[in-house]
């Protein structure tokens, strides 16, 4: 069939539904980016007003430090949770070991826990009152309650925390995956060697799963910097703008300021974002493919 | 370090984790079934004292959150079920036959998975709003779909890879035209990867806040995770027994097809990952 036009055909459906719901929708976010619309205005004129605005507005450093710091702690701890867990499933199907797929089920549980879910249920579990579960257990055994939600600082923990729970199941999965395609022949040559536990860590887990930890790290990005919905049900963003990160900022912006032209010139700013990391990953994936 | 103890401390980690893990969700479990006396007791009544199921019994018996659940699944199960169809016959053209254009077709399409959400649905509720097609189940459908269907192509491809061209070709020498090839032989074969995107998509469906809450504003149009939201906004302390069971009840269906589905669900994962 090659060469053959009809083969367009068979991708008619994925193309009319892809172009209408995400292609003609972003040159359309681009197009509003620079014009003057509000969510229910229609467009009177073309400028940068939009940019000036949304760019020029003495909270966006305040939004970017929070996106950065959300996303950077995000990545690092669900990457770091998720290479623990896989590791210790893969030592434990090693030894045979008891449990090791109970574990699996209870960390992969809290993926499949819709985002607005888990928000509310750690801001349940981190509640200030005096009856909230982190504050009452912490009560029970004599320490100090911690102002979890509050404190702008905490806040933004709190967020990761709860974040990191629902997403290292991700991770876990392809890490695991990653860990027991490593060739166990390195592991005998290097344990003949008189290689340590942590030397092999080092030198063989860590070099052998660096192309999945790089695809990871980028993919994990780019689900950390899409994604609002648990901080908007675990904090709404607060207190003040403490955990207000650019996709919640986005959302405000459009659909509780209606301020479509500002909305878009930083959704065009998410996409860009997006954008360059897939193509990083594009790029990772064709040199690996390559080899 | 011996192995015995080696194997000592993977128990200990292991049980530590999958406490930690664990623990929010029993949580939940312990407040849905208190008393709201029990409630102000915090971590001290984690086991209540007197156990009841009135707040489950508030929140099934109440009309609207059977609507909200018939909605979730309605959506989810629906926009699942058109994104797989969408997908297919491009993830069949894209394992069967090579022509000019396929690889940068196929990273096109890897990369709308990357765009989110938010970015494409300012103008969508501008085009939905002028066609009057707000508030309308349809729209939601056909955005899940859209939503579902990259990493549905890709899914469906690898499993259409995994099936032998060979028995294809020996249906084509037996008379059989492509159609019935495609009906007979290859769909049936390759059900196990259309089951995982199929669930997969639910379960990503089930999880939609942006979509339904932008797009949807009449109250008996809601699925539960919008409810959810729009419930915790309308509680205080005094109900938080409410909420939690509210929480639970959005929650365990995820999780028991999660449960069911789980070989399915990490399969997927991994080919999603690892090849795309």
């Amino acid at each position: 069939m090659t060469g053959d036009r009809r083969i367009w055909l068979w991708f008619a459906p994925v193309l009319v539904v892809l172009g209408g719901v995400f292609l003609i929708p972003v040159a359309d976010v681009i197009r509003f980016s620079f014009s003057d619309a509000t969510l229910l205005r229609p467009i009177t004129g073309y400028g940068l007003d939009g940019y000036a605005s949304a760019y020029g507005d003495s909270s966006l450093p305040v939004i970017l430090r929070n996106t950065g710091l959300f996303t950077l702690l995000s990545v690092v701890s669900l990457q770091a949770v998720g290479l623990a867990i896989a590791l210790l499933l893969v030592r434990g199907d090693r030894r045979g070991l008891y449990g090791m797929g109970l574990l699996r089920t209870i960390v992969l549980a809290a993926w499949v826990i819709p985002g607005i879910a888990n928000g509310l249920i750690w801001q349940m579990l981190l509640s200030e009152a005096p009856f909230g579960a982190v504050n009452s257990l912490l009560r029970l055994i004599g320490l100090a309650p911690v102002a979890w939600l509050s404190d702008p600082d905490n806040a933004m923990l709190s967020a990761v925390i709860a974040n990191v729970w629902q997403g290292s199941a991700f991770s876990m999965i392809v890490f695991y995956a990653a860990r027991r395609a490593v060739d166990p022949v390195l592991y005998e040559a290097a344990a003949v060697d008189g290689a340590s536990p942590t030397a092999q860590f080092l030198f063989i887990t860590i070099p052998q799963m660096r192309g999945a930890i790089l695809v990871n790290t980028i993919l994990v990005t780019i689900q950390t910097l899409n994604t609002f919905d648990t901080i908007l049900a675990l904090t709404g963003g607060g207190p003040g703008r403490a955990t207000e990160v650019l996709s919640l900022n986005i959302f405000n912006r459009v659909f509780y300021s209606y301020d479509l032209g500002g909305g878009s010139a930083l959704a065009v700013l998410l996409l860009a974002i997006s954008m360059m990391l897939t193509l990083v990953y594009l790029a990772v994936l064709m040199r690996r493919g390559a080899r | 370090m011996t192995p015995r103890i080696g194997d000592m401390l993977t128990y200990l980690a292991g049980i530590v984790l999958a406490a930690l893990f664990l623990m929010p969700l029993l949580w939940l479990v312990s407040l849905s079934l208190r008393t709201p006396a029990e409630v102000y007791l915090g971590a001290a009544r984690f086991i209540p004292e007197a156990p009841t199921l009135d707040n489950f019994r508030l929140i099934l018996t109440d009309r609207a959150f059977g609507t909200y659940l018939w909605n979730a699944v309605k959506l989810c199960a629906l926009g699942a079920l058109g994104a797989v169809a969408v997908a297919t016959p491009a993830a069949y053209a894209a394992s069967r036959f090579t022509f000019r254009g396929k690889g940068p077709l196929m990273v096109g399409i890897l990369m709308v998975q990357m765009i989110s959400p938010l970015v494409v649905i300012i103008p969508l509720y501008r085009y939905l709003d002028r066609l009057g097609l707000l508030e309308s189940h349809a729209s939601v459908i056909a955005v899940y779909m859209a939503i579902g269907v990259p990493l549905s192509v890709w899914l469906i491809k690898v499993g259409f890879d995994a099936i032998p061209a060979a028995l294809e070709e020996a249906a084509a020498i037996d008379g059989c035209n492509r159609a019935e090839i495609l009906l007979r032989i290859t769909l049936p074969l390759a059900a196990p990867a259309l089951a995982s995107a199929f669930i997969l998509n639910m379960i990503m469906g089930w999880s939609q806040f942006l979509v339904p809450f932008i797009l949807l504003t009449r109250d008996g149009q809601l699925p539960i995770a919008v409810a959810i939201y729009n419930f915790a906004g309308s509680s205080s302390a005094s109900t938080t027994q409410l909420l939690a069971a509210a929480c639970l009840v959005a929650v365990v269906p995820a999780l028991a097809a999660f449960l069911a589905l789980q070989r399915l669900i990490v399969r997927a994962i991994m080919a999603g990952a690892v090849k795309g």
